[in-house]
């Protein structure tokens, strides 16, 4: 048992949260009213080599840990969850079926210059009547010869406004028993005949991670851009990703959690009521204290997922705790947060309402608490 | 060309300075490369981009000074000498230097680049004596550095109460960054993992002929008696009353307890 962390870790963690705070916070309030990611955000972080985190050297990558990559996102998201959401959709969904599955061709021609930052990839698998039941899904993709025809609908698609390509989710065998398992995955390219970016979503938080509407419409690509290369493959890929997913969601719970903790110590100790410092009292110093817990707490459990996702271990239970415990751990921070301010906590000058509005965005993608307490349920074989 | 950079392990800028029967707690400190240096290091880096070469770091420190060590290799630093021995340690400015410039003798450099000084301890006195002790010329505080084409001598500018001055000096040199002469950039991902494969030799009083007796506290010409926090602010003083009786009190204060007017 050993819970120290490496040099390396230590010095990326440093690295990470100066960029966040020379470059990234100085920059929220503009980018909270534009409701957009600026795109020069992404050259840079594709330099910064945040991208190709957990890709190999030979795309560019730096063939770091999942622990590295938790810690990126951990102080990404203390500094601003639009951001961190949008860079761990091109970190890891957007990317990772085009790394694991793609053709060579694929792979120079998109990975390598989405790791640059050159090139936007994002994930399409929820739908206006899908999200936590992914298995219920109406998106078609029907073998015509050499090529897949995909036809439906998908919504709350991240970044899909100036995605280059896109990591589509649709059903092969359309039988209702098949459910997840009739689900394959495709390689989907920007201004393919067919596709069309629809309305923006606007939403309460992560308002500058933008997510849209896109629809298909008897959308042909070759038979090569079915991942995996045969049908009925796509589900358990998906699967294996989920848990990565759910840990690394995880992390940014934790980073916002962080974010409403010290927010609140620092107003804590400036804040006077009734003759002292609001920090002085203990109802302040219980909340200040739970949030600690929790976010110590959080940061075990996404650490330990990394490391069994690392070791290749099974962790579908360990990696819904994850999820589950610090992205709660981040609502419960946030919202505590904009008790301390009192009033302030609502007033858009001041950051915990954004902590509010960003920690919910925490709460879907991944499987809803809801959703992840059943999977724990059936781990435990209730 | 090989740049030589001296580098100094110091607590973080942000780090709370907590002190303790007269000596700074160093439990729990988080440390860094002082900042001085890391210009120092960045303008190493930018040179031998532009002419090749070698990147060396040299650094006096304890044990765990090799971490701070490493986030130099990350920037890009092609290796170090981590001068590493219980021996060195307690010394002030004069043993510091001593150390440096005997270990300096032992290697092979065009260029000797530092920060002007530490910001723990703030002496701005090392660089300077190592190049006395080695007859290099040296210029501090440089904002802008550039080499000639032949490389054998440096053009420095300087910031000078309100002006700015121009030093040319021949090389080898010992030159030491300002704030302004560059922006250091971060360690890369890539150059943080390949740090760990970077080589960072250690050297020993012995190593470099050293009698110990002469260095660290042994040799120390300065003895630290005790380190005091700087007394606490006295608090503001608040008038009372309506504007014109409070200016008017205002103004007998200044005039008779503060003094100033």
């Amino acid at each position: 048992m050993d819970f120290s962390i490496s040099p390396q870790h230590e010095i990326f963690r440093r690295t990470v949260a100066e960029f966040v705070e020379k470059e990234v916070t100085p920059r929220v309030s503009e980018m909270e009213e534009r409701r957009e990611i600026p795109r020069e955000f992404y050259a840079r972080m594709g330099e910064l080599g945040f991208f190709g985190l957990r890709y190999p050297e030979e795309y560019g990558g730096a063939g770091a840990d999942s622990m590295m990559f938790a810690i990126f996102l951990e102080e990404m998201a203390r500094g601003y969850i639009s951001l961190a959401a949008a860079a761990m959709m091109q970190c890891l969904m957007g990317t990772n079926f085009i790394y694991r599955f793609g053709t060579e061709a694929q792979r120079s021609r998109l990975l390598v210059p989405a790791l640059r930052g050159e090139k936007i990839g994002t994930i399409a698998m929820t739908e206006p009547g899908a999200g936590s039941d992914l298995g219920a899904i109406t998106t078609r993709a029907v073998r015509e010869g050499d090529s897949y025809i995909i036809d439906g609908t998908k919504s709350w698609i991240t970044s899909a406004t100036r995605a280059d390509f896109f990591t589509v989710a649709a059903k092969t065998n359309p039988d209702p028993k098949a459910g997840f398992k009739g689900i394959d995955m495709f390689l989907v390219e920007k201004g393919t005949p067919g596709l069309s970016v629809g309305k923006k979503i606007a939403k309460a938080g992560a308002v500058a991670s933008e997510t849209s509407e896109l629809t298909f419409n008897e959308v042909r690509v070759p038979a090569e851009n079915l991942f995996g290369g045969k049908e009925g493959f796509g589900f358990a890929a998906l699967r294996e990703m989920l848990n990565e997913i759910r840990v690394m969601t995880g992390a940014l719970g934790l980073g916002l959690a962080r974010a409403a903790r010290d927010e609140s110590i620092t107003y804590a100790q400036q804040r006077m009521a009734f003759g002292k410092k609001i920090g002085d009292f203990q109802a302040i110093q219980h909340k200040v204290a739970d949030m600690e817990i929790e976010i110590e707490l959080s940061r075990l459990a996404v650490q330990y997922g990394a490391w069994l996702i690392d070791q290749k271990q099974p962790c579908n239970k360990e990696a819904a705790i994850a999820k589950l415990f610090a992205t709660e751990a981040g609502v419960h921070a946030a919202d505590e947060a904009t008790r301390i301010f009192g009033a302030y906590g609502m007033a858009m000058e001041m950051t915990p309402q954004r902590l509010f509005r960003d920690g919910r965005f925490l709460l879907y993608g991944g499987g809803t608490s809801e959703i992840l307490r059943n999977i724990i349920a059936k781990e435990i074989g209730i | 060309m090989n740049v030589v950079v001296l580098i100094k392990r110091v607590p973080d800028t942000e780090t709370r300075i907590q002190i303790k029967d007269g000596k700074v707690v160093t439990d729990g400190i988080s440390w860094i490369i002082s900042p001085y240096d890391e210009y120092a290091v960045e303008e190493a880096l930018r040179l031998i981009e532009k002419y090749t070469g070698k990147v060396t770091l040299l650094c006096l420190g304890p044990v765990d000074a090799k971490e701070t060590i490493r986030k130099g290799l990350a920037l890009g630093a092609d290796d170090a000498i981590h001068l590493n021995d219980p021996a060195f340690e307690g010394g002030d400015a004069s043993t510091t230097a001593v150390v440096l410039a005997a270990a300096l003798k032992k290697m092979q450099y065009d260029l000797v680049l530092a920060g002007k000084q530490a910001v723990d301890e703030d002496n701005a006195q090392v660089a300077i004596r190592v190049a006395e002790l080695l007859d290099l010329p040296h210029v501090n505080s440089v904002i802008k550095l550039d080499l000639s084409d032949d490389k054998k001598s440096a053009r420095c500018l300087r910031e000078v109460d309100g002006d700015r001055d121009i030093a040319e000096s021949s090389l080898p040199a010992i030159i030491t960054a300002q704030q302004g002469l560059n922006e250091p950039r971060y360690p890369s991902l890539k150059g943080i993992m390949g740090a760990k494969k970077k080589p960072i030799t250690d050297w020993k009083a012995s190593d470099l002929g050293l009698d110990p007796g002469t260095i660290g506290a042994s040799g120390a010409k300065l003895e630290v008696v005790r380190v005091d926090p700087p007394p606490a602010r006295p608090p503001g003083k608040l008038i009372p009353g309506d504007a014109a009786t409070a200016a008017k009190e205002l103004v007998r204060l200044l005039h008779e307890e503060a003094k100033v007017v």
